[in-house]
């Protein structure tokens, strides 16, 4: 079936008559035959083009159905019936996809988010009962999943999706979006998940003062719901009432009562005192005697915040390899009256709530990554090395980074968001100052699971922790090993200049099955060799271990260029693999890693790559005395020289005015990178970088300096968060619905409202996003603001009354979503749904409901939902379209060529009649008749014609016949050379010779004319 | 307008050009034997479909054994139609990478990370007590990763390995050790991955050596008879062979994991052409691991990485 898209140029197809006639006449010299086939194709080639215009397409109908599975796994539906959905889709795909028709069909799970769990394809695919797809089952969201199976559909079937849902959605709007599939041709087929309104005790919130003091009682409230099924006889829940008090580490149980609950709403509450200033979380839980009691448990708890202002806190995070190396320190600021709290860096802070009892945090020499093996290797991942930042950017927590061999660049923490905090860059751009590293990596994550991605991911943090300077290459296999960038450069490139290069290329890597170590390590050995500038030299392999091993020769070359090659082992092959590998790191000095679980992965990459990274420490001899370069509170006070320091790691002073470079060392003679105390301040909060240790190691010396105590504990209190009275301002903040109000009361000295003229506000979310807080002023001394909240998880309030004020903070927890409110199924919407008719076809159809689960435990069949199929064939027949109008124009342009052809050219066969007579004479042996024959017999025929002709003439004027008339030289004598062509000019012989006998008519004519003449003469006579 | 008066040269001339004028885009230059006969599979898990197949055999029957990615060992008519499918007991540390028939009509499997040799019937049943090897290690009868197994005419079996240890270890017909031969290394009778065997009607044994580029010709005893092949893109060179097979009539037919193509020697190492180039199109290969030839002289390339079957004919 043929389609135009600009049926418009079809009109031009009124030209062809003009064509027609134009061309009968302009071609009337070519005979009737070429004529007729030259306007015959000068037709078609219009035809064509006008086809081309108008855009022709070429249809294509077909029968083909694909179906979606749209399954709810929502924590709404309990767990048991969402396995069942996937028995379902199973069972259906199975015994109603048809393969004769090539029918597809998909699965798309969906909670807040949708996601494909089978792409739709022609054959019976069987999910898994537990789905793959990572999903927030925390919400529904109908809508999405919808609009993911049209942007899934393929263009060219009939379409349906069946929805298996309870149909409680809680964010977007389902039957809008059905409205919308309906109208572009989707049929719904929809099965209602049934759910037993059961009873189910929700813990709705924990209630505290908005201003809760140092000393001073006050009530705390649960409130607690049993929300009973209306028809069911109203029972008492028994169980136990949990409340919990949380600070820090430490966690208190207030009351652990046993209750009951009749049906509605109940409060609790509890009278509680805070004596000791912190940040406190509240956590309020019911468990009931029954587990069975209770319909939904994730909305059995709920936690609040409060903090109460007192001493400042400092909480110290120390290398979990080395602990104790700041003991002495800890000590010294304890007995300078600070409240140091320790923390091993292998059991770090996972939320950004706990790091709000501190008001500074020390990082003392901490590397980004620990560890010596897969298993234990542990580091600051990026969402805590964010929660530490914001901590100071945005709610004004102090940060500061004591140095040591494991700090700054030379701890792995380049090119990350701490070192955006920090007054100095921890990349060194002068070769002057610090040599460079080289790192090859060669890639064959081989048979891990989702190998490539993994590469990628490695490949990226090992080239985020070089510096500029650094050169880096990456071999991989691809039928030859190759270099992935700079293959004419040797393979090492220098990161600084290409490194969005290097990055880009990494992100396109595709990485071969390399079956022998030999060629990779080969092209590293020799990469590296050409190095000649480099202080360290470093190999990182990842492979399953199967390759054929290197030779003994790559290996020496490794060795004699002082390469270490360290070896990962990702999915090896049993022992075999391993211990090849193994061998290659002990041959070379580096070192061998084990990895079962690829989340280890960029940890160990970021492990290694600080290897590079040594250079970056300095340790000058003799030691040199740190010089004053500006007065600052830090130093303030301090009298004397500082004691001299062996070693600090270099770093490079920010390019910022806000930067105050405090102590510098006077080697190297780069002032820029000789910072040993720097500070600025970072937003709301402060850092401070001291890229010497406290005493361990460099600063030795340091620890029998009289003024030791007062300079550390100068430059811990300056960078900690400001503190002040805030008893005067009291926040308070509520959640309603997908919404939070913060209310701020201020009150002045005398307790008079207090009218500001700038207060503002900022939210952090449970996913660390920032969440503007606009407050107004509504009343004298109130101040209201409010924020979307519809994530489950801790909110962070902060309010900045005005200047000079200290930052009020406070908490608010918004404990479980809309999903575990609903209980029972939404089926007016599910039948609205389905009752919608596709344009084109029929309304969807509303399956049985999802079957009860037997009680047997047995898997349950779905005879009843199986009437209906789902590939039915009560949809409008898929038009698939194929633009055909370029092969139009190429048609036209073939026939054009005709066209011309046919005009310009005349084809003669005449010749086939001689190759046939040489032919017959050579190949079958007939005798040639003489050579004369044919010519002389048609010249005597040609002759006894035209003497017949003026026979008849002569005989009718009574001439006599001139003899000589036939004998004219040339007058009709075919040339014997050059056979007479056909067509038009075939002619031309014959017509000269009859011009005699038309000159001889006419003297006839005129005679018989004058006769004609004198007979009538006679008559009238 | 005049009209132009044809003779015979002219229109043959014409009509010559014509005819390449049309024919000049897309039919140039590729032999007959670039079109395969036959391309067949696709990805995917489910019976018939293929997860990166690197192990092929073929029975007297012309029926194909295939072993995939997830070490699902599937039967096949001579058409690519699917017959069966059974799995070997473990797979978690990888899985097979060679296939072969036995004289008894056995399919045995190199079970490459389990460090042996597994013995199936034609219907796949395991036949547990055939089994050789099993045991990760150095001495005689443990092997380390098993790469494949060929039986020459008196029923030994040869099984080769690479790891540390490349080496051909050949065991009689009760499947007791016999001798071995080889090590890792590049001189002449060592070995870089001995990929593939065949043996031929005068018990020698070919090997791939993949990782050496090259084809080492062995006689019973382990004693090097002939070797060719160096590493290479040109005709008569090699990259990293992992599969040969023998016609019959004077011809080894090498399968380029590296090249990702076919090459025809003669049994002394005289290159006779190659078929095939990097694609995925029909006719190109994309990391071929193994060919077998059919009882009608067809050739079958396993295009793993295009997790497919093409067939051509010579």
């Amino acid at each position: 079936m043929l389609a135009f898209n600009n049926a418009w140029y079809l009109l031009l197809l009124g030209l062809l008559p003009f064509v027609w006639w134009f061309s009968f006449g302009s071609l009337s010299g070519l005979g009737r035959w070429r004529r007729a086939a030259a306007i015959g194709l000068r037709t078609l080639v219009m035809v064509l083009l006008i086809g081309a215009l108008a855009e022709t397409q070429y249809q294509r109908v077909n029968d083909r159905v694909t179906v979606i599975y749209l399954l709810d796994q929502s924590l709404s539906i309990p767990e048991a019936r969402r396995t069942e959905m996937i028995r379902y889709a199973n069972a259906s795909i199975h015994a109603q996809r048809r393969d004769d028709k090539e029918d597809r069909a998909g699965v798309i799970v969906f909670g807040k988010n949708a996601e494909v769990e089978a792409p739709p394809v022609d054959f019976s695919i069987q999910l898994a009962p537990k789905i793959e797809s990572l999903l927030d089952p925390n919400y529904t969201n109908l809508a999405g999943a919808m609009q993911r199976a049209m942007s899934l559909f393929p263009h060219d079937t009939a379409k349906r999706v069946v929805l298996v849902t309870d149909g409680n959605e809680n964010v977007g709007n389902a039957l809008e979006e059905a409205r919308t599939m309906a109208d572009a041709g989707v049929s719904i087929d929809v099965m209602p998940v049934p759910l037993v309104h059961r009873t189910d005790i929700a813990v709705e919130k924990v209630a505290l003062p908005a201003d809760v003091r140092r000393g001073q009682p006050f009530e705390l409230r649960v409130v607690l719901s049993d929300g009973a099924p209306a028809d069911a006889k109203a029972t008492d829940v028994a169980g136990h009432l949990r409340i919990v008090r949380k600070a820090g580490e430490r966690q208190e149980t207030l009351s652990d009562q046993p209750i009951k609950l009749e049906p509605g709403k109940r409060v609790f509450s509890l009278r509680e005192e805070i004596d000791v200033p912190d940040f406190y979380t509240y956590e309020a839980r019911f468990v009931p005697d029954d587990p069975n009691a209770d319909a939904i448990t994730q909305n059995d708890d709920a936690t609040a915040f409060t903090h109460v202002q007192g001493k400042g806190q400092v909480l110290l995070i120390e290398d979990w390899e080395n602990p104790g190396e700041f003991d002495y320190l800890i000590e010294r600021l304890r007995k300078s009256g600070l409240e140091i709290v320790v923390e091993p860096s292998n059991r770090l802070f996972t939320s950004l709530p706990e790091l709000q009892r501190y008001d500074t945090i020390i990082l003392a020499n901490v590397p980004r990554t620990s560890g010596e093996d897969a298993s234990d290797v542990s580091s600051f991942s990026d969402d805590q090395i964010k929660m530490l930042v914001r901590n100071t950017e945005e709610l004004g927590c102090g940060l500061v980074m004591l140095g040591g061999a494991n700090s700054y660049g030379a701890g792995g923490w380049t090119n990350t968001d701490l070192e955006k905090a920090m007054p100095v860059d921890f990349q060194i751009k002068s070769t002057k100052v610090v040599p460079v590293g080289a790192l090859v990596l060669n890639m064959h994550a081989g048979e891990i699971a989702q190998a490539n991605f993994w590469q990628k991911v490695i490949a990226e943090e090992a080239l985020k922790a070089l510096g500029p300077r650094d050169y880096c290459g990456l071999t991989s296999w691809n039928g030859t090993s190759q270099w992935l960038w700079g293959q004419s450069q040797g393979g090492l490139l220098h990161v600084g200049p290409n490194r969005q290069m290097m990055l880009s290329k990494i992100d396109k890597m595709n990485v071969g099955d390399m079956p022998d170590f030999e060629p990779g390590m080969k092209q590293a050995a020799i990469g590296l060799a050409a190095i000649t500038d480099a202080a360290i030299k470093h190999m990182i392999v990842i492979s399953d271990g199967d390759p054929s091993p290197p030779t003994a020769a790559t290996m020496a070359a490794l060795k004699a260029g002082q390469v270490k090659v360290t070896t990962v082992a990702v999915g090896s092959h049993g022992l075999l693999g391993s211990q090849l590998m193994q061998d290659i790191a002990t041959q070379t000095g580096g070192k061998y890693y084990v990895v079962n679980n690829a989340n280890a992965l960029p940890k160990i990459y970021q492990r290694e790559a600080r290897r590079i990274a040594r250079p970056l420490v300095y340790e000058p001899q003799p030691p040199v005395e740190p010089l004053v370069k500006m007065q600052h509170e830090i130093v303030q006070g301090l009298s004397g020289a500082f004691p001299p320091i062996s070693g600090f790691v270099l770093t490079s002073v920010k390019d910022s005015s806000l930067v105050e470079v405090v102590l510098q060392s006077p080697k190297p003679t780069e002032p820029e990178n000789a910072t040993v105390l720097a500070a600025w301040t970072y937003g709301l909060g402060k850092a401070v970088a001291f890229t010497t240790d406290a005493g361990k190691r460099w600063a030795s010396a340091w620890t029998t300096w009289d003024q030791y105590d007062r300079f550390f504990s100068q430059m811990i209190r300056w960078s900690m968060r400001p503190t002040g009275d805030t008893g005067k301002f009291s926040v308070a903040a509520d959640v309603e619905g997908n919404k939070t109000r913060v209310v701020v009361t201020a009150l002045d000295q005398e307790d008079q409202f207090l009218n500001l003229q700038t207060m503002s506000g900022a939210v952090l979310g449970p996913d660390m996003e920032s969440i503007p807080l606009n407050i107004q002023q509504t009343a004298p001394g109130r101040y209201v603001g409010e924020f979307d909240s519809t994530k489950a998880g801790s909110y962070m309030i902060m309010v900045t009354p005005g200047a000079g004020q200290a930052m009020i903070r406070t908490g608010v927890s918004v404990g479980y979503s809309d999903e575990f409110r609903e209980r029972e199924t939404n089926t007016p919407l599910l039948e609205s749904i389905a009752k919608l008719t596709a344009k084109g076809g029929k309304a969807g159809e509303l399956l049985a409901p999802l079957p009860d689960l037997p009680k047997n435990g047995a898997n349950p069949t779905f005879d009843a939902q199986l009437t209906v199929d789902p590939f039915r064939r009560d949809l409008p027949r898929a038009v698939a379209s194929q633009d055909i109008w370029p092969w139009l124009v190429m048609m036209g342009s073939c026939l054009f060529f005709a066209d011309v052809f046919v005009r310009r050219v005349q084809i003669s066969l005449e010749w086939l009649a001689p190759v046939w007579a040489r032919f017959a004479e050579t190949v079958l042996r007939r005798k040639r008749p003489v050579a004369t024959a044919p010519t002389m017999e048609r010249l005597r025929s040609r002759k006894a014609d035209i003497e017949r002709t003026i026979e008849t003439r002569r005989a009718a004027t009574r001439f006599e016949p001139d003899p000589t008339i036939a004998a004219e030289p040339g007058a009709a004598q075919p040339t014997a050379t050059r056979p007479a062509a056909i067509g038009p000019t075939s002619g031309t012989a014959p017509k000269q010779e009859a011009d005699q006998p038309e000159a001889e008519s006419y003297t006839e004519r005129l005679l018989k004319a004058k006769k004609q003449v004198w007979k009538d003469r006679d008559k009238e006579k | 307008m005049a009209a132009v008066a044809l003779g015979r040269r002219e229109f043959c001339r014409g009509a010559l050009g014509l005819v390449a004028a049309t024919c000049v885009s897309g039919c140039v230059g590729e032999a007959a034997a670039s079109v395969p006969e036959k391309v067949w599979g696709q990805v995917g898990i489910t019976d018939g479909r293929f997860q990166k197949p690197r192990a092929i055999t073929i029975d007297e029957e012309d029926q194909l054994y295939i072993v995939d990615m997830t070490a699902r060992i599937q039967v096949f008519d001579r058409d690519g139609n699917f017959i069966r499918v059974w799995q070997t007991p473990v797979h978690d540390n990888g899985r097979p990478t060679g296939l072969s028939i036995t004289h008894d009509g056995l399919v045995a499997v190199a079970d490459t990370h389990y460090y042996r040799v597994l013995f199936y019937t034609k219907l796949g049943e395991l036949q547990e007590d055939l089994t050789i090897g099993g045991t990760m290690g150095q001495g005689p009868g443990e092997f380390g990763f098993v790469t494949d197994v060929a039986q020459d005419a008196a029923g030994n079996y040869y099984v080769s390995e690479y790891g540390e240890f490349d080496r051909i270890q050949k065991f009689s017909t009760e499947r007791k050790y016999l001798l071995q031969w080889g090590g890792h290394g590049g001189e002449p009778g060592k070995f870089a991955r001995p990929q593939s065997m065949a043996v031929d009607g005068d018990r020698l044994i070919w090997i791939t050596d993949a990782c050496n580029h090259r084809i080492q010709v062995f006689d019973e005893v382990g004693k090097l008879v002939k070797m060719w092949g160096e590493q290479g893109t040109a005709p008569g060179q090699l990259s990293y062979p992992y599969s040969g097979w023998l016609d019959g009539q004077g011809h080894l037919y090498v399968c380029e994991f590296g090249n990702h193509r076919v090459q025809k020697f003669t049994l002394d190492g005289k290159s006779l052409g190659t078929w095939g180039s990097e694609g995925r199109g029909p006719g190109q290969l994309f990391n071929p691991w193994a060919i077998v030839m059919d009882s009608l002289g067809r050739i079958d390339v396993l295009d793993s990485n295009n997790h497919r079957v093409q067939r051509f004919v010579l």
